[in-house]
């Protein structure tokens, strides 16, 4: 076992980090827009587009995500749409993270028992008042930590963005294995560096969370 | 003119007739008291006067004005019909302060400078002024149906609803709540309550009404109605509920 020449790629490696925190990052604010936009949707009054947000969700959470990625990256400039590595990752992750935001939402909303909008309603308070002050905060509560989980899951996914030849973290290792033959040393190393990231999420999360969710839980 | 008219309101949930021809005034001022059987209607005949139950047939005026869930100004309207329901719910992320005082901001009837003054006044009220601070979740169930009356009190309604606000309290914690709405009935507020409490009914109403099968069953002061019900369900229930 020997460490040693990895050092020379440290500057690779950061810079894998790097993309790949750029990468996780993106494409869960891209999904969670979609997942609110379709929890929204799926609540909504609109037959047609609860079933298109419905098939939508079926699709991508019943299809593997590295297809997924190949299909933005490979298939879509059939029909005219090019997307670089990074960008094509970066949509199919977001719309596989948005799969599973839409359903996480939904049921943060629908946590919210019909006696609080109603309360809100009684006080003379308009639709968009009620969803906003009474319903949204519980909900988004209640919604937290499956989404955090879920981000952590992405973060960990994001490495099969480098079949596509995108230079993330996993993407660098294969390069410097490929330099070094030194597989298991180069696994472990950014092994350590996702679980690395992956913690600091968590603890990071766990701090926003209780600092923005600071009332006290139903007895 | 009375302050609420109720004419022969008919309502059904699927194929179940809830109201079946309800008609009935409250003048302004009045305590009125809906007491009956549960399924007997009283709790959705409060619904309809709120408008968060639209009525199939007849109708029903508060102040004149007609109500049904697509008035103009509904939003408005509401702000002058208080309403507390069983389960009290207080916004349990909000603190009490902000609990009363979120719909006041929000519909301009205050501004951010006299939001805490207001907030200690109806506390006062209700004997939780120094509950301002605490999450609702850090209050029993009197305080908690205390504060979601002074969160209605905040909006200073003209008419108040109760629908068993002491239903789902221990029993030590119904006097506390009792003694809140005994004192706003002595102000002269306008109150229609659905209740259990057959001892408050009692006391503090002007009238009783027994609803039966979604019909005004029989009504009166209650000292008649009690000692001399007309009817076999009224005796029925009057006996039950001792």
């Amino acid at each position: 076992m020997n460490f040693l020449p990895l050092w020379r790629y440290q500057n690779q490696l950061i810079d894998g980090a790097i993309v790949t925190l750029e990468l996780t990052v993106i494409s869960a604010l891209f999904g969670l827009l979609i997942g609110v936009a379709g929890a929204v949707a799926l609540k909504g009054r609109i037959k047609s587009l609860r079933w298109l947000v419905r098939g939508y969700i079926e699709l991508f959470r019943n299809t593997p995500s590295l297809i997924q990625i190949f299909i933005v990256f490979f298939v879509l400039p059939s029909f005219g749409l090019k997307l670089p590595a990074f960008e094509a990752a970066a949509v199919a992750l977001s719309l596989y993270f948005g799969a599973y935001s839409v359903e996480i939402i939904r049921s943060g909303l629908d946590s919210i028992p019909r006696s609080q909008v109603e309360a809100g309603q009684c006080l003379g308070l308009s639709g968009w008042q009620v969803f906003r002050h009474i319903v949204l905060p519980p909900a988004l509560r209640n919604a937290y930590p499956a989404v955090t989980s879920q981000f952590v899951l992405l973060l960990l996914g994001t490495s099969l963005a480098s079949q596509v030849a995108t230079d993330e973290l996993f993407h660098v290792a294969g390069f410097i294995e490929s330099r070094t033959y030194r597989s298991f040393e180069v696994y472990a190393v950014i092994c350590i560096v996702y679980f690395a990231m992956a913690m600091s999420f968590k603890a990071l999360f766990a701090l926003l969370g209780a600092a923005a969710f600071r009332w006290p839980r139903r007895r | 003119m009375a302050l609420v008219e109720i004419r022969d309101v008919h309502k059904k949930f699927g194929r179940v007739d809830v109201l079946k021809g309800v008609s009935l005034d409250v003048e302004e001022g009045e305590i009125v008291t809906i007491i009956g059987r549960s399924g007997s209607g009283k709790s959705t005949l409060l619904r309809c006067i709120n408008a968060l139950e639209s009525v199939d047939a007849g109708e029903i005026r508060v102040e004149g004005e007609k109500v049904h869930a697509r008035m103009r100004d509904l939003k408005k309207f509401r702000q002058r019909v208080g309403i507390v329901f069983q389960a009290f719910n207080l916004f349990p992320h909000l603190k009490v302060e902000r609990n009363i005082t979120l719909a006041p901001l929000l519909t301009g009837r205050i501004d951010k400078a006299k939001a805490r003054a207001l907030a200690e006044d109806v506390l006062t009220r209700v004997g939780l002024a120094d509950k301002i601070d605490a999450w609702p979740e850090q209050l029993s169930g009197g305080q908690q149906q205390r504060v979601a009356i002074a969160r209605c009190l905040a909006m200073a309604p003209h008419l108040m609803l109760f629908d068993e606000v002491t239903s789902a309290l221990d029993p030590e914690l119904v006097g506390e709540v009792l003694k809140v709405m005994e004192a706003m009935a002595k102000q002269g507020m306008t109150m229609i309550l659905v209740t259990h409490e057959m001892g408050f009914a009692r006391n503090v109403a002007d009238r009783i009404v027994f609803m039966h099968q979604g019909r005004v069953w029989e009504q009166g002061p209650p000292a008649k109605l009690f000692a001399n019900p007309e009817t076999p369900e009224l005796a029925s229930f009057i006996a039950s509920a001792k």
